[in-house]
């Protein structure tokens, strides 16, 4: 059955005929691709946008898993006002974001911290410009279990023996911080990716490291995870646990511990966040592309509604702290300038 | 062709049956060639996709082993990408505590399945349970993780960590170890001296000696470990998820690759051994445990190095249910979070279609996906071979 | 097989039944005992899966199931507009992805290997790619989408036609063996039959072997579908999204293009997200219990499909 009627093909032919295959699969792309950013800028149906200003073209954002929501949250409700524009937003983190917002491949980029001096001068050496907009406020809630009735208050000091890198290798409570009870300590935070692994190490941690001749970092053996729950059902698994994370995710189930950052012990609620009483409260921002807002009228649009309707609802609904509203005038008024 | 008529070709001579002439008209010999070559084509494209998997993994692999410092892929706490830290002991261990659970779940029952499905069930029997079983390997691996993380998690594997009911658990898994030596005894006594008998015999001395150094490494952890001793804790457990219950997840999805291989293999053996036995007067059990498995022991061997291969490039499972996100601390204890190497390549590549970090983080991806295939090709191969070897016999 | 054989034969069951009659081999009984619950307890597992999948799904599934159909991807579990739309159509596309590139590639590799191929080093190069291929894990297949796909061809820019590629190449092996397979099972003397009246190697495959390989050339590529919509790992290294997509209108071939999700990405998402708002896990649930309908539907019918055709064949 195998004999042949004529000779084998030569390999050079097969080659030939795989690589133009190839290449119809990256014409196909190139093609589809080029329609798609024709289709989105051309398309502008009126009788679905009767509310808005019918408006129409793509938003990507990308960035910070904890502005994430807020962005998500923005743009379902500007969704209903101005139904062909197209925002997609993914989530890797705020570093990643800031990675792909300076290499020009984002719109608008999720930040839980201001930009870092290096991040900035990536943007400005790619020739980047971007406008930094505050729009929320997230405490980071420090959190041990519900049983634990020894500790109610813990200061910056308490937490940089703890969570900082002299406390490597400590197995209780006392070995990490002689003040403290004699108690086992298991700690519960985000991992290096995070945005609130960044914030605590820069507002708890740094100057206290800086005076102490170390690193400014957390000790290596603790149990990281990106994941809030996961670091909320750690905490409730053992009695005596340490954990951080975002006030918005603390829930109800584990005891939140007071905070004093050299002004006495605060309990952190939505009233002393927002007022900035208590210590450790991060902002949250969104950063947006100069060059691409000029150009898009989408993305204009989708800011305009960020700055308004999103500060006033959007970060509320998704469990962050809003701002005050002098803080507001004053985003705006940076936003509209 | 009866009937070779002279004007069939253009190059047969007048009168003679020639070669040519039986070859029929160019151009239907040109039509074939050309079938023949588009399937030729179709079936080179194998090949292009092997040759563009290795190329993508050793690309951006060698960058990694050419400008990493290797002393921080080894030695480590933890496997921290984006802050510059490859702790490769992490990810082995914990895809090495995985697959081994995994295991000790899908070998037992995918075998027993295997053997009442080959040398008991009667048609009817079989014709119930295979289906189910089919099912059973259809279930896509979210659904397990879900699963894993929703139900193993809290259900199954808490309880055990609480109780301390794992000595009933290392029990179980010692009594299997005691069956495994004992058979294999009775085995390389009647193989004396062939291949085969030296070769089973490294393996699983092999997996004993593994499978007793981590249970050593779970109680030497467990004491040193709890800070507490009054604690009632046999294991601290995390409720969020952890290795074993991903573990479990991963042994039910290996079941059935199990069963099925295994079954290949006993049905592959011949009836007339099973006749001979039970003429010669031996039980159905004697006959299954003697004769059917010994003969069937090389698909068998296979049936469980793909079953291995399989759990340890499995994802989603350990990625949803193990415990861990993006980072991982060094744990050689089933009953806390961790990420094997695919788990850690899947939290990495997360929510993005850009994975950056630190200077090689987007690198060690790719050199982890490429540990993983050597692994699992090294796998496939040895199991090829066995099963090659239950051909060859029968 | 003139003698009686104990696996099927009514006879020698009988006879072995007296012999052996329960109470006379109690090791015997024990050992089947023991097998049948190994068995036993897989199936079992099975049927606690889909319980506990199905309560934990059906209050959202049951409750709003319209919605629940035509919903997207939303920031909050309570939102009325939350659904898997957007998974489904991700899947559907995966799967004309498969039926478009795997399906006749695979099939036309089959033909070729069991036809056509003459034994030489070319041919056991094939062979061996086709088999470790279809070991390689598929978060392997995962790093050669993102290479390949998106990095190389998209400008690393994740689209909806680098995860339907990275796919069907994930099953593209499984096609080719199982059609391979059924190609193997048809009796030479159909295909010799045809040679002697006269027709082509074309003509016979195309007459013959085709048509009577094609139950289980269905069956293999049923299965490969239903392994390619629930895939997971390899969408997860191309970049599908789990945040928000946005819900355009867009061409067929523009969707190509475009970013995208599918329906075991809905549930990776919603089952992270259930940490901070609880009520993502009944969604991941619902959606779960929607993907392991539409995959064991598949999975059914190619079952039945090849038992048929068996017991039609003898």
């Amino acid at each position: 059955m195998g004999e042949s009627f004529v000779q084998l093909p030569e390999e050079g032919f097969v080659t030939r005929v795989i690589r133009r295959k190839l290449q119809l699969v990256a014409s196909i792309a190139i093609i589809s691709l080029a329609a798609a950013a024709c289709g989105g800028s051309s398309d502008t149906s009126t009788d679905a946008s009767a509310s808005g200003s019918g408006v129409s073209g793509d938003v990507f954002i990308s960035g910070s898993s904890t502005v994430e929501p807020i962005s998500v949250r923005v743009a379902e409700l500007f969704e209903s006002i101005e139904p062909d524009v197209f925002v997609d937003v993914e989530g890797p983190g705020t570093g990643d974001g800031f990675q792909k917002f300076c290499a020009g491949e984002t719109d608008i980029s999720n930040a839980s911290r201001q930009i870092k001096d290096a991040e900035a001068e990536d943007c400005a050496a790619a020739g980047i410009e971007y406008t930094e907009i505050k729009v929320g406020i997230d405490g980071i809630a420090v959190l041990t279990n519900a049983n634990n009735s020894a500790v109610d208050c813990v200061t910056f000091e308490n937490l940089f023996n703890l969570i900082g890198p002299n406390g490597e290798g400590t197995t209780t409570w006392a070995a990490a911080d002689s003040s403290l009870p004699d108690a086992p300590l298991d700690i519960f935070g985000p991992g290096a990716e995070s945005g609130t692994y960044d914030s605590f190490i820069e507002i708890v941690l740094e100057d206290l490291a800086e005076e102490a001749g170390v690193d400014a970092t957390t000790r290596t053996d603790y149990n990281p995870s990106a994941e809030d729950n996961i670091i909320i059902q750690g905490i409730q698994s053992s009695d005596t646990s340490l954990g951080w994370v975002g006030f918005a995710f603390a829930g109800t189930e584990s005891k939140l511990l007071e905070v004093d950052g050299g002004d006495g012990c605060v309990a952190a609620n939505a009233d002393t966040i927002a007022s900035n009483e208590y210590p450790i409260a991060r902002d949250l921002f969104i950063y947006v592309n100069n060059a691409n807002a000029e150009e898009n009228a989408a993305l204009r649009a989708y800011v305009d509604f960020y700055v308004t309707e999103g500060l006033d609802t959007a970060v509320a609904e998704v469990g962050y702290v809003p701002l005050t509203d002098a803080a507001k005038d004053e985003v705006r008024a940076g936003w509209n300038g | 062709m009866a009937d070779i008529s002279i004007s069939n070709s253009s190059t047969a001579a007048v009168g003679s049956l020639s070669v040519e002439a039986l070859a029929g008209p160019q151009k239907r010999a040109r039509k074939e060639a050309l079938i023949r070559s588009v399937f030729l084509l179709a079936s080179l494209v194998s090949i292009l996709i092997s040759v563009l998997i290795v190329v993508s993994l050793v690309r951006e692999s060698w960058t990694f082993m050419t400008q990493v410092d290797w002393s921080v892929t080894w030695g480590q706490n933890g496997w921290r990408p984006r802050r510059g830290l490859y702790d490769m002991p992490t990810l082995l261990v914990a895809s090495l505590i995985v697959t081994v659970i995994a295991m000790l779940v899908a070998g037992p029952l995918g075998l027993g399945a295997a053997i009442y499905l080959s040398e008991y069930a009667s048609k009817k029997t079989r014709s119930f349970f295979k289906p189910i079983l089919e099912v059973l390997a259809g279930v896509p691996s979210v659904v397990l993780g879900f699963f894993a993380l929703f139900f193993i998690s809290p259900q199954v594997i808490e309880r055990i960590g609480r109780n301390g009911w794992l000595v009933i658990g290392a029990v179980i898994i010692i009594a299997y170890l005691a069956v495994i030596a004992g058979w294999t005894r009775n085995l390389v006594r009647r193989e004396a001296g062939t291949e085969l008998a030296t070769q089973i015999k490294r393996v699983l001395t092999l997996t004993a000696l593994v499978a007793t150094a981590l249970i050593l490494i779970w109680w030497v952890n467990s004491v040193a470990g709890s800070g507490d001793p009054a604690s009632a804790d046999f294991f601290s457990v995390k409720r969020s998820g952890q290795l074993a219950a991903a573990a479990v997840g991963v042994g039910i999805l290996t079941i059935p690759l199990v069963a099925s291989v295994s079954e290949d293999a006993l049905a592959s053996v011949p009836q007339e051994l099973r006749s001979a036995s039970a003429g010669l007067g031996a039980r159905k059990l004697t006959t299954t445990v003697q004769v059917v498995l010994p003969a069937a022991v090389s698909g068998i061997v296979a049936a469980f190095i793909i079953g291995i291969s399989r759990a340890l490039g499995e994802t989603m499972v350990v990625f949803m249910a193990g415990g861990a996100a993006d980072e991982a601390t060094f744990t050689s204890s089933p009953f806390e979070g961790s990420l094997t190497m695919t788990a850690g390549m899947a939290s990495l590549a997360t929510g993005t279609d850009n994975v950056v970090g630190e200077g090689l983080t987007f690198q060690s991806l790719y050199f982890v996906g490429f540990v993983l295939f050597l692994l699992t090709l090294f796998l496939n191969i040895a199991a090829g071979r066995f099963v090659n070897r239950v051909r060859e016999r029968y | 097989m003139g003698l009686s054989t104990i696996g099927d034969n009514q006879v020698a069951r009988r006879v072995e039944d007296e012999i052996f009659r329960s109470g006379r081999d109690l090791r015997g009984t024990g050992f089947r005992t023991l097998m049948f619950s190994a068995l036993a307890v897989s199936v079992f597992i099975l049927a606690v899966l889909i319980v506990q999948v199905v309560v934990d799904g059906w209050p959202t599934l049951s409750g709003r199931f319209g919605d629940f159909w035509s919903g997207t991807l939303r920031s909050r579990s309570s939102d009325d507009g939350l659904g898997i739309s957007q998974g489904l159509k991700g899947s559907v596309w995966i799967a004309a992805f498969v039926a478009f590139f795997s399906f006749p590639i695979g099939v036309s590799a089959a033909i070729y290997l069991e036809e056509y191929a003459p034994r030489n080093w070319l041919t056991n190069t094939i062979d061996i790619a086709i088999r470790n291929l279809a070991g390689v894990p598929s978060v392997v297949y995962g790093l050669l989408g993102l290479f390949l796909f998106v990095k190389t061809l998209n400008g690393g820019q994740s689209a909806l036609f680098a995860g339907g590629l990275t796919l069907a190449i994930l099953v593209l092996p499984i096609i080719v063996i199982t059609s391979a397979e059924a190609i193997r099972a048809v009796p030479s003397s159909l295909k010799q039959g045809a040679y002697g009246v006269g027709a082509t190697q074309w003509d016979v495959i195309r007459t013959q072997v085709l048509p009577f390989a094609a139950p289980g050339i269905l069956t293999g590529t049923l299965l490969s579908l239903s392994r390619a919509v629930g895939e997971a790992a390899p969408l997860i290294l191309v970049g599908a999204i789990t945040g928000r997509l946005a819900a355009r209108d867009s061409s067929l071939i523009d969707q190509l293009g475009e970013r995208f999700t599918a329906m075991p990405i809905i549930i990776v998402g919603w089952v992270r997200n259930s940490g901070a708002d609880e009520g993502f896990g009944p969604a991941a649930g619902a959606a779960i219990v929607v993907l392991l309908a539409l995959v064991i539907a598949m999975n059914s019918v190619a079952v039945l499909l090849r038992g048929y055709f068996e017991k039609k064949r003898g």
